[in-house]
This record gives C-alpha cells, structure tokens and sequence, in this order.
C-alpha cells in the first residue's frame, strides 16, 4: 500500500498535484473521516515513534516526546475536529456575504530535528482537515522517525480512501534539489519550521511560507510572584524533553525582593548555580562562537551530560544548570537560545530594570516569539506584555506547554508557532488549521446608502473639503 | 452505468456517476483488456460523471500512454470533474472536450 516517495522534485510534484486535484472534491463528511484516521493513527503510535525519534535523533526524552505527540494528535484533532473547511463555512445575510473554503494546494513542510514526530502528525492533520496534500521533508537527522511517522498516518488516511499520494516523505535530497521543490510552481504554500536558516531560505524561495522564528523566552519573575510555584512552573517546562521547545524558558529576570527565595527554590529541586569559571567552560560547550548560535551537539541534552562535556563533575541528580550573567548579547553566550537545560540568571534592582532586562533578551534573538511573566498584579502583567514583542505572552504558566497551547490555556495547539513580522514571519499565531484555506466570498448586491446617497458633483469641486463631505456621509435624511 | 462500446474502430467508455476508488477497481481490468487486445482510438465519455477518484486518474494516464498520441480523449466533461484535471495539472497532458 505504501511506497516511498520518487526522489524526483517532478514526479513529487505531479503525484501532488494530482492528489489536491482529487482532495478538492471531497466533502465535510469524507474530509473529517480522513481527519479522525490521521488522529487514531498518530495516537495509537505515539509511543513507538516516540522511541524510534529519540533513538535517531539522541535528542530529549522518549518519555516527553510521547507527550507531544499526545498533543499534536489529541489535542489538535480536538481543536480543528469542529472546524468547517469544505464548501460553505460562513452565512452572513445581513451583509450579504457568504464564505466558501477551498484548498491551497500541496503543501511542503519543513520538519525540525528537536519535534520530528509531533510536527509531522500535527502538520498532516492540519493539512488533511484543509484538503491540501503535504509533503513531508524530515530534518537529514530524523529522516527515519519522521518518515514512519508519515507512513502511519498515510496508510490510515488511504483507509479512508484519501487521494493517492495526499502525504508524502522525502528520504534523501540534495540542497539542490531542497531549492527547486521550494520555489516549484506547483507548490502552494511551505510550512517551515526550524532553524533560522531553514525558515529563511523558505521565505526566500518565492513560494507563499508561514514560518517561525527563533525564540528566546524571558521569563520575568515580579516581586508578587509566588516564588515556589512559579519554579516548580519553570522546571516543568524547562526540563521537559530537555529543553527542546522552542517556547521554552531561556532567561529568569527576577525581581531583587523575591531573588533569594528563588534561588532556595531552584537548588532544593536541585538545580546547579554555575560560578564565572564554570559559566565559561560550558559556554564554550553549549556556544558556537563562529556562527554565534548553539552548539548543535548540545539541543536536548541533560543538565550532568552537559556538565560532562565541559569537564566540569557533574552530579548525577543535577536537573538545571543556572548561569548568573551581568549581561545580554554575543558577550554572553548564555543569554542566547539554548535548546537544553540551562538558564540565564538575572538579578534586577526593581521593576523598571527587570523590564529592561526583558526587553534585552526579547531583542537578542527571540523578538516576536514568546515571553512569559510569573505575577499577581494585572497592571505589571499588562505593562510587561505591551512591552515585549511576543506572539504570545504566557502568565504563570510553564511557557513550553503554554506557548504551544492547548493545556495551560485556550491559544490553539501547535508546534509551528508565529513570532510576526518582528520574526519575519506573517502571523503571531500558533498556526493551525484555518491558516491552509484560501476562503472565498460571494458578495451579493447590498447598496451603501450613505455612498449613494451623495452628490457624486461634490467630488470633483475642490472647494469641498473632508469636514463637509463626512457631514453629508453621516447625515440622516 | 459503466458501458464499454467499439464502433467504426473506436472505443467508447462510459461510467457511472462516482468513479470512486473501488469502481475503478472494478472497471480498470476491462478497459485494460480491450485496449491491449484492440488499441483502438478511445473516448471516455464523461457525461453525468461528478466524482473522480485518484485511481481514476491513473487508468486515464495509462490508457494514454498505451496509445498513440492523439488516440484517446475525454468528452463532455462536466466542470466538477474538468477542474479535476485542471487542478492536477492534466489537461496538459490529455484531450478534454
């Protein structure tokens, strides 16, 4: 029943466009049958892929992988399983206009090496609930997780009787190659996530793209925080598939009045201050210097293999290494996204200062993603979110489940999350499903009286300012 | 109603409303058979065909590339099923009327 895909950007293209051809007719009922397979499929499998990602990859834990595959099948059928997308999908009489969905087309999505199971299911589903075809094209080292992932959901879709060819896996292919399926015609839309360089190079293809960026999550804890909540909060969310999410707290900016009792709080859950000799030794671990980003080696490892590969002694319980830094930018390497168990660690003298400090971090490579903020006052938690530029501001939440959605609160659950124009991106939202239609509108014939109403002369007399035509706009005669 | 016609040395198909994936499993083996037997120019007439499924697609390509250029078609095609083959980018590649 399933067959690899050709290696050939042609023949990958022509099976797709034929597959989307063929999707465009399907109904409500036919598409959510599909849909609902897709679930069982990835749901049923989540355990297995799980394994089968972190023995590839060597990057978190089976354990948290499962979970996320949880969420990108669950959760995400949950939250579009409702969703029109077929036909008509909005009536509004009074206006006289009426919303039809249709597909975008085949759609190519970029998977990342950290989520390469999770990201795979989410985006089928995504893409069979909207009708469009998908090709899948896996991280070079997550090919196998990734792909199986894909082949279970293809053959519960055929199940269904889904169009041939409506999910499709890429096993090997030259960048060459990367490049013309990404600028191909027949492509509607690429759905990038990833690194930097991946979503870039998606953007710069010429073909439509809803991408994400990097992120790098300040966490801000005021003085009316609870500080041992909001650390049992942070570790949940830190160590949670060792710091593999994107939306994942990379910084504590802590108000000096609660700094202490922080500090208490993370070592009695056994995290490790580092002191500035440490701080150095991982830095030059965790940090590539050259292309001042992470170290690729180092995404989803623990706290002690961490240590381990700085030389450092590591004690073998140690959950989070904390760095105090004095500082923010390529001076401090540890103030820059690092996709494992560590945290930067600010002390701030007062409101004013942490908030800068935020801003700081916000700027140094993570604008437009997430930001997340430990408080009981609304206007701190008001001021603190309309300064940071943030797709999603998350409130005494653990900001790796929380940024992705759909557990802690009511965002959308996704693994491909918006970061706006601050990211280079066209949304700051959690993308999902309502982002793959082109939706239609038949606007029937509803005359605007104050428009039609006017002496269309007035337009052409100079002497008829905007005061005076607004009047008569507004007037009721 | 699926029907299988050869007159004045053309072959002539009709099908039922849906030519969905398990009719065309039912009907791809005759169709397969007489164009071995007797490559014919063939017609595939479309008329009151509104679902096409991706097998579909499939016999028309290979029942085009079994003849000769310009010996196989489809007519009255209906706009459902002609954005089919518009959408996968077909009508290149066949004759629509």
């Amino acid at each position: 029943m399933t067959e690899p895909v050709a290696d050939n950007v042609d023949e990958i293209m022509r099976k797709a466009s034929a597959s989307a051809a063929v999707f465009s007719e399907l109904d409500q009922d036919h598409t959510d049958r599909i849909v609902h397979a897709v679930f069982e499929a990835g749901f049923k499998n989540r355990v297995r892929l799980a394994k089968i990602a972190v023995e590839e990859t060597g990057i978190g834990r089976w354990q948290d992988k499962v979970i996320k595959n949880v969420v990108a099948s669950l959760l995400v059928y949950e939250d579009i399983k409702a969703l029109k997308t077929a036909g008509v999908i909005h009536e509004d009489f009074e206006r006289g206009v009426v919303e039809i969905a249709q597909p975008l087309g085949p759609i190519l999505a970029l998977i990342p090496v950290t989520n390469p199971t999770s990201t795979v299911i989410f985006k089928i589903l995504i893409a069979m609930k909207t009708r469009n075809p998908i090709i899948i094209k896996p991280h070079p080292k997550a090919t196998r997780s990734s792909n199986e992932a894909a082949r279970v959901c293809y053959d519960a879709a055929l199940k269904e009787d889904a169009p041939e060819d409506c999910i499709q896996w890429i096993d090997e292919m030259s960048s060459e190659d990367i490049q013309k399926i990404m600028s191909h015609k027949d492509v509607a839309l690429i759905l990038a996530t990833g690194g930097g360089s991946v979503v870039k190079a998606a953007y710069s293809s010429g073909t439509p793209a809803l991408g994400v960026g990097a992120g790098n999550v300040p966490v801000f804890l005021e003085k009316s925080a609870d500080p041992a909540f909001a650390v049992e909060q942070i570790l949940a969310s830190k160590l949670f598939d060792n710091g593999t999410i994107c939306c994942s707290e990379q910084a504590l900016v802590v108000e000096q009045p609660i700094a202490g009792k922080v500090r208490k709080e993370l070592e009695s859950r056994r995290a490790r201050f580092l002191s500035l000799e440490e701080i150095l030794k991982v830095e030059a671990v965790v940090y590539d210097a050259k292309r001042h980003v992470m170290s690729i080696g180092v995404i989803g490892r623990s706290a002690d293999e961490i240590l381990r590969m700085a030389g450092i002694e590591a004690p073998p319980d140690v959950s989070v290494l904390v760095a105090p830094l004095e500082g923010v930018g390529k001076a401090y390497p540890l103030s820059s996204e690092i996709l494992a168990p560590i945290l930067a660690w600010y002390e701030a003298k007062d409101f004013d200062a942490a908030l800068n400090l935020c801003i700081d971090l916000n700027f140094h490579g993570g604008i437009g993603h997430t930001a997340s903020i430990y408080s009981n006052d609304e206007a701190t938690i008001l001021k603190f979110s309309k300064l940071m530029n943030a797709g999603r501001i998350v409130v005494n939440t653990p900001s790796s489940q929380g940024g992705v959605g759909g557990i802690f609160n009511t965002l959308n659950p996704s693994l491909t999350l918006g970061c706006g124009t601050g990211g280079k991106n066209i949304t700051t939202d959690n993308v999902t499903a309502r982002h793959l239609l082109n939706v239609q509108r038949i606007a029937r014939r509803r005359v605007n009286p104050k428009f039609s109403g006017l002496d269309g002369r007035l337009f052409y007399d100079e002497k008829v300012g905007a005061a005076e035509i607004e009047n008569l706009y507004h007037r009721n005669t | 109603m699926f029907n299988i016609t050869i007159d004045s040395g053309r072959m002539t198909c009709t099908f039922p409303e849906r030519m969905d994936t398990l009719a065309c499993e039912k009907y791809q083996a005759q169709i397969d058979q007489q164009v071995t037997q007797a490559p014919t120019p063939v017609t595939f007439d479309m008329n009151g065909v509104a679902y096409v499924a991706s097998s579909f697609l499939r016999i028309c390509l290979k029942t085009a590339q079994a003849l000769a250029k310009g010996q196989f078609e489809l007519v009255n095609v209906g706009p459902e099923v002609k954005k089919v083959f518009k959408i996968a980018g077909l009508d290149r590649d066949l004759t629509i009327r």
